[in-house]
């Protein structure tokens, strides 16, 4: 009764509150909190593995560091590669597929299921198993390639002009239906009148894609290539497995080294000032991405 | 019930007083050493938990658990390379003191082990591990091959000397290359399966067994910290170029991120004529083949000096441990003669004195030679507290040019000092 009471009394806005206190307490506690940290961090000096040693303020100088660091422009020019690659197969692919699966035919759903699978499995045993399909001696991709033209052997993983090639593969065979499911959804939103008003203006089926498919569905097509865009940008756990960023460093991501440089040579003073910087790239170039896909779903 | 609840009670207060947590890497030694720990328990009622992480990530899940005083081991069999951080940052506790009073001596121990695994700073009295697992780098080859007339005339007749176990890294490379692509018993067979791995350390253990040989030097003997002109001199540049040529020319097709189990594997599968790996593997090698028809190990090779890239680790005991007494007691255990003779018998490889001095210890296995051989020429990487970030340059700058086929070595070289420079003067030591 007691309890009935006080709830009465409380205002619109303090039950507001109270429902979105969590939240936002975990927001602040587990993303604001470290961020602020890690920037206060890139001012210094400080190694996380060196006890007692108390961090000194060092100003710009982590900073300048890592933007005058050939090594970082290199992974960065890594990381970039490895996204353009992997964002216009899955859009080429997936909408394709997306085209495909719109149409009704026998067992429709079922191939629909089996094509999602590799999103749903994890990318760490992904990147060993292709390992193995990868491998020049028993692979099957090696086989299936040699079974249409004879190349002999070839490594997909040592070679640094094909590793670059071997990652780019398995991210889009692992998540181009996910970029498929987003643009079947947006195929299904397209009300069938505007084909029917086009059949009527005797438009041919290429200028009935181009006017009403692939307008109805790039938004969607954006939206899932900045989802698959701002992942691929953190990639990690896949090539670790699949390639440790070699041959050398032909395939070291920048997410790889920031982990190598934080986690393994304990720089985090350092690291932090590169994190802050990859947070401030993906953070501008999203929100770049996000307006032109808002004047896009305008017109 | 009474009495019951409370012996129950008692039982499992007791149980968790009377147990302390060992770790160390997920390898067949570890299996020989839980084996053997059963012996512990039964005497002192000590029960030992074992946590065995994989190689691949054995340094980042412990210097993880130590860098954040993790409580979860009481011993940890870790790294020779990490003594130096283990003293230095206070992760592991001094034996010194136990040591006198237990009466262990570390003259017991061999002197190379009691070097590498024992102290810091290099060379001096102040032990921070006991001697647990000697090991080096060496070789296993096809002997049954090897035998075969037709094979052994064929190659006579090309380098003008028997197959067998070569003196110098240019046999090495004539008999492997000898094997690369050859078809034995109706199967493709190449070479040898070295270390070729990025991730973590392998394909600097590797390319270190052939700068070692050559005669490579880390830093000026008269300098500290010194390197330009010795971890870069010409013999060094040669043993690189050389590891690229024998990659080139002998590996398997796709041993390009290969460390431990992947050259045993290829050499298990028979791929491979050689094998490059740790001692530690050579008694489950040799385990199957009894009558040491098929398998034949040797040290590795010299070129301009004979020396071999130092494996193996030192028992310590982490200083965050509620139950350093329980892993003092496991050590001075472990410590005695007649249970390193034990070891030995497991298929660990005991440092104690006693048991390599043994007069049977040469001939007690294939590998027991070699092993001394070995022991008595080996040379380690970095064991600065700083050491895993001196090793990353390496790996990426060896990898890229061994595997990836890019710059020159003499590049890559000037790269990995650059680097070192760089980590020495941020730890104060330039």
């Amino acid at each position: 009764m007691s309890v009935k009471k006080k709830f009465k009394g409380l205002s619109d806005k303090a039950v507001a509150w109270l429902f979105i206190g969590p939240s936002v307490f975990l927001l602040l506690a587990i993303n604001i909190y470290p961020l602020i940290y890690a920037i206060r961090m890139s001012f210094t000096n400080f190694y996380a593995n060196k006890i007692g040693r108390e961090p000194e303020f060092v100003g710009l100088k982590n900073y300048i560091k890592v933007l005058n660091k050939e090594a970082i422009w290199e992974k960065m020019q890594v990381t970039a590669n490895f996204m353009f690659w992997t964002l216009l197969l899955q859009a080429v692919i997936g909408l394709g597929l997306a085209l495909l699966l719109n149409r009704k035919f026998k067992g429709n759903e079922l191939l629909t299921t089996l094509i999602v699978l590799p999103m749903m499995l994890s990318p760490a045993v992904v990147g060993v198993f292709w390992t193995y399909l990868y491998n020049p001696q028993v692979g099957l991709f090696n086989y299936v390639i040699n079974f249409f033209h004879d190349f002999g052997s070839f490594d997909m993983i040592g070679s640094s002009v094909l590793a670059p090639w071997s990652i780019v593969i398995v991210d889009t065979w692992m998540w181009t239906p996910f970029t498929m499911l987003i643009c079947l959804a947006g195929l299904r939103s397209v009300p069938n009148y505007l084909y029917e008003a086009a059949e009527v203006d005797r438009a041919s089926k290429w200028q009935q894609f181009i006017y009403i498919t692939l307008p109805s569905v790039l938004p969607f097509l954006l939206l899932a290539l900045l989802f698959r865009g701002i992942e691929n940008f953190k990639m990690f756990d896949m090539v670790v497995e699949l390639t440790s960023g070699g041959p050398g460093s032909a395939t070291e991501l920048a997410s790889i080294n920031l982990k190598r440089e934080a986690f393994e040579k304990w720089k985090t003073g350092y690291s932090s000032a590169f994190a802050v910087i990859l947070f401030v790239t993906i953070f501008g170039f999203g929100n770049v991405y996000v307006k032109v896909m808002n004047k896009i779903k305008e017109r | 019930m009474i009495l019951l609840f409370v012996s129950l009670f008692s039982f499992s207060v007791n149980s968790n007083a009377k147990s302390i947590t060992l770790g160390w890497a997920a390898w067949d030694p570890a299996n020989a050493l839980q084996e053997l720990t059963k012996e512990f328990t039964a005497e002192t009622g000590i029960d030992v938990n074992f946590e065995f992480v994989p190689w691949p990530n054995f340094a980042d899940r412990m210097l993880n658990e130590l860098n954040n005083k993790g409580k979860t081991f009481d011993l940890l069999i870790g790294d020779s390379q990490w003594i130096g951080a283990g003293a230095v940052y206070g992760h592991y506790v001094k034996l010194n003191d136990f040591f006198d009073k237990e009466g262990i001596s570390m003259n017991d121990f061999s002197p190379a082990t009691v070097y590498a695994y024992s102290t810091w700073p290099k060379g001096s009295e102040n032990y921070y591990a006991l001697p647990a697992m000697g090991d080096a780098l060496a070789w296993a080859y096809r002997k049954d091959w090897f035998d075969r007339p037709e094979l052994n005339s064929e190659f006579k007749k090309k380098h003008g000397y028997d197959l067998g176990v070569p003196a110098n890294w240019n046999q090495l490379h004539d008999m492997c290359s000898f094997f690369q692509g050859r078809e034995i018993d109706g199967q493709k067979r190449y070479g040898a399966a070295i270390n070729t791995e990025r991730g973590s350390e392998g394909i600097t253990m590797g390319v270190t067994a052939a700068m070692y040989a050559w005669g490579m030097e880390y830093e000026n003997p008269n300098k500290p910290y010194d390197m330009e002109g010795f971890f870069n001199s010409p013999q060094a540049v040669e043993a690189v170029e050389f590891y690229r040529k024998l990659y080139e020319d002998c590996a398997p097709p796709g041993h390009s991120d290969a460390y431990m189990v992947a050259n045993l594997d290829a050499y298990k599968s028979g791929q491979v004529a050689f094998q490059m790996n740790w001692y530690a593997f050579w008694p489950g090698v040799s385990k199957e083949d009894s009558d040491g028809r098929v398998s034949g190990f040797f040290a590795n090779p010299k070129q301009n000096v004979a020396a071999a890239t130092l494996g193996g680790q030192g028992i310590s005991v982490v200083k965050y441990s509620d139950k350093q007494d329980l892993a003092l007691e496991y050590i001075k255990w472990f410590a005695r003669p007649d249970i390193q003779q034990k070891w030995w018998d497991l298929g660990g490889y005991s440092c104690h004195n006693d048991v390599l001095n043994s007069p049977s210890f040469p001939t007690s296995t294939v590998y027991a030679q070699g092993f001394l051989d070995s022991m008595g020429i080996v040379k380690d990487f970095w064991q600065e507290p700083t050491f895993v970030e001196l090793m990353l340059p390496m790996q990426e700058a060896i990898h890229d040019y061994v595997v990836n086929g890019k710059g020159t070595a003499k590049g890559a070289l000037d790269k990995i000092i650059e680097e070192w420079v760089e980590v020495f003067e941020a730890d104060g030591k330039l």
